[in-house]
């Protein structure tokens, strides 16, 4: 049991946020080094997705803020780590740094009104202060410090986070919520102020991870407590951020000076990653093409055959075309988890509507005297099916068969989202870290790849539909 | 040979084919022809009374294999686009795995029977002319060698030159086949050239029956005697 267990890679998740990519990798890193083989899998989605993983035992490893566990994630549950227990889970860290919500004024401001912490800042209801709609929503957030500090709402506006530091920066806003570690506060020389009425639970960082994990893995999750203080979390978050420094690079540097440990780490070059990308994302659209395709156009034989059941097939195919891809994906994830799984899935369900109909409305369009003659002449069903029907309805079937493969290949970029990979976690890590050189690498390979999929079916349909159907 | 006796739509209707005899079902448009042919080989099914072949009901679920005895020209021709001329006459016998040399052998004999120029049979249907596409039409209908032979206004759209040729070629291979056949025609003449028994339907019924000569010395009713006077005054 031991050996098996140890025969799998511990698999270590993260969240869609960069700090959440370097701890996991800090982490995987660490494993490595003390000779336990692990994998990361990067930027599942956010909270829920991970704590669902770990739950189902996709992941065995992420990074979580114990604010989060106890307001989100267990709330109302008294004793955390029993709590924990029940899920079989259990808690490594904390990990040395809180990342909390926290407020931030130009340290010139700041300097001049004399304000150090909320309850001073409280005292200036003329200041305007900029929020994030998130904070403004959360029970834990705006409504909490107006509770806890009495601050007033007549000079709050809810904006984006980026433009909210823009506003600051130039002074529109005198105050903004802002995460305890983000980089933009040392490069804008924020001043962060201190919550002296504890209105924000704490979000100590800790790693959470599978009770069952073998015991050299927990002894080396358990050697990094302590070991990130707030400082080093904001100049690792700075160096990827702003700098552009790959995560596992950050990692290794980071274990390097404070252990000591040279770990190595594999960091691809755009050709490399590219072609893994187009690996992954041909996989995901190849698989679920076929299965739908292997599905589809003998249904969509049955539909015609059968009128009625047909109404009924169309329909629900149709439905199924109207959810919405993220949705879908997230519907998976409790009954398939995460990776190429349900995204495989959720492409074949996609991938049905196009061929099933391209194949009942090419055999619904084949003139009635020929579906009379193949009849008449004495060819039994499954002959006539295969020797005259099928053929005529080629081209149709087969442009319906190009459109749910050209779908295909721009939906699985969604795939990313519930770590599937393919070129949608190109995107995906690049609108992270505003990279936009990092976006273009996915998302114009995969404009590529729909012209190619589409050459591909413009000369399949010059091989396989017969000459005589050709205009 | 053929019995049939009343359905919905069409009838009541007793009619009886003898083998070796050429039938034609004459009769306005709207008049049940193209139904009662297509009942011939089970393309449609009566809602009541029956359809006999060689002196026993049409199987209901042996179709295919009976159709494979009776050689059918659907209005139109209906010729599988997809497929050469030569591979829509072969269709049914390469699902029969006929070996190659069976197959030109087949070919070729009813090349010279519907007098199809051999090159012809190279090429897909939208490249053939209406007369030619006809007479495919007719070789693939006797591909099988059948005993009974159907066809729906085989000479339909045709240009009155190709009509022409085409009744000539058609009752010279009735003649050299001597296989029972039953014709749909809306024309007199036509009917008179091709078949030796004329029946003459109406509002789904059969008026009357019998040579062309008998339909105008004594008809049966007005209805036939105007039919009849109308036709010969046409061209």
């Amino acid at each position: 049991m031991i050996a098996v267990l140890l025969a799998i890679a511990v698999q270590v998740g993260s969240k869609q946020f960069t700090e959440s990519v370097i701890l996991a990798e800090i982490a995987v890193q660490t494993l490595r080094a003390a000779g336990v083989d692990a994998e990361h899998r990067r930027e599942l989605g956010g909270t829920r997705v991970l704590w669902e993983a770990l739950r189902v035992r996709q992941i065995d490893v992420y990074p979580e803020y114990t604010g989060t566990i106890s307001e989100e994630l267990l709330r109302g549950e008294a004793d955390l780590a029993a709590a924990l227990e029940r899920n079989g889970m259990r808690m490594a860290g904390p990990l040395g740094f809180e990342d909390t919500y926290a407020f931030g004024m130009r340290r010139p401001d700041a300097a001049r009104l004399g304000i150090r912490s909320l309850s001073q800042l409280a005292k200036h209801p003329e200041l305007e202060i900029g929020l994030t709609n998130e904070f403004l929503r959360r029970r834990d957030g705006w409504p909490r410090l107006r509770q806890v500090y009495g601050f007033s709402d007549a000079r709050v506006r809810g904006m984006d986070h980026q433009l909210a530091y823009r506003a600051l920066r130039s002074g529109k806003i005198a105050a903004t919520d802002l995460y305890s570690t983000d980089p933009e506060i040392q490069a804008a020389d924020l001043v962060v102020l201190e919550d002296d009425r504890r209105a924000f639970p704490r979000y100590d960082a800790v790693l959470l991870y599978r009770a069952v994990l073998p015991e050299p893995a927990v002894r080396a999750l358990a050697s990094l407590e302590g070991a990130i203080p707030a400082q080093e979390m904001i100049a690792m978050n700075a160096r990827a951020l702003l700098d552009h420094v790959p995560e596992a690079q950050i990692a290794s540097d980071f274990l390097r000076t404070r252990f000591g440990v040279a770990s190595e780490t594999k960091s691809l070059g755009a050709p490399q990653r590219i072609w893994r990308r187009t690996l992954e994302h041909l996989f995901l659209v190849g698989v679920s093409l076929a299965a739908a395709i292997a599905l589809a156009v003998p249904l969509g034989i049955l539909a015609w055959r059968r009128p009625r059941l047909g109404q009924t097939i169309l329909t629900l195919a149709g439905v199924i075309q109207t959810i919405p891809s993220l949705a879908l994906l997230v519907f998976m994830i409790p009954l398939l988890g995460i990776g190429a799984g349900p995204a495989i899935v959720a492409l074949f369900l996609y991938s049905l509507l196009p061929i099933l109909r391209g194949t009942h409305s090419g055999l619904t369009g084949i003139a009635p005297e020929l579906l009379e003659s193949a009849q008449a002449l004495g060819l039994p069903p499954r002959a006539a099916l295969r020797r005259i029907e099928l053929p005529l309805a080629a081209p149709s079937i087969l442009s319906g068969i190009k459109t749910a493969a050209v779908i295909d290949v721009g939906t699985a970029t969604l795939g990313a989202l519930i770590g599937a990979g393919g070129y949608g976690q190109s995107i995906l890590t690049g609108i992270r870290l505003a990279d936009t050189g990092l976006i273009l690498e996915g998302a114009i390979p995969a404009g590529v790849l729909a012209l190619a999929v589409q050459g591909l079916f413009d000369v399949l349909e010059r091989v396989l539909v017969p000459n005589g159907l050709r205009s | 040979m053929k019995r049939y006796d009343g359905a919905a739509a069409l009838g009541p209707i007793d009619l009886t084919v003898t083998a070796g005899s050429t039938t034609a079902l004459i009769g306005p448009s709207g008049a049940g022809k193209s139904t009662l042919l297509r009942m011939l080989n089970g393309l449609v099914w009566p809602d009541s009374g029956q359809v006999s072949f060689r002196g026993r009901p049409l199987p209901r679920d042996g179709l295919p294999a009976i159709r494979r005895q009776i050689g059918y020209v659907v209005q139109g021709g209906g010729l599988f686009p997809h497929l050469a001329a030569r591979e829509n006459v072969a269709v049914v016998a390469r699902w029969l795995r006929w070996d190659e040399g069976r197959i030109a052998a087949r070919m070729e004999e009813l090349a010279a029977i519907a007098r199809l120029p051999l090159d012809a049979l190279r090429r897909l249907p939208r490249q053939l002319s209406g007369g030619q596409a006809q007479r495919v039409s007719l070789m693939r209908a006797l591909m099988l060698d059948p005993e009974v032979l159907l066809l729906d206004e085989p000479l339909g759209a045709l240009d009155p030159m190709t009509r022409f040729d085409l009744q000539q070629d058609l009752r010279d291979a009735f003649a050299r086949l001597a296989k029972t056949v039953v014709l749909v025609t809306h024309d007199l003449a036509e009917a008179a050239f091709l078949a030796s028994r004329t029946v003459l339907m109406r509002d789904g019924r059969i008026v009357q029956e019998g040579t062309v000569e008998e339909l105008a010395r004594a008809p049966a009713d007005d209805f036939v005697a105007h039919f009849v006077r109308a036709q010969r005054r046409s061209p």
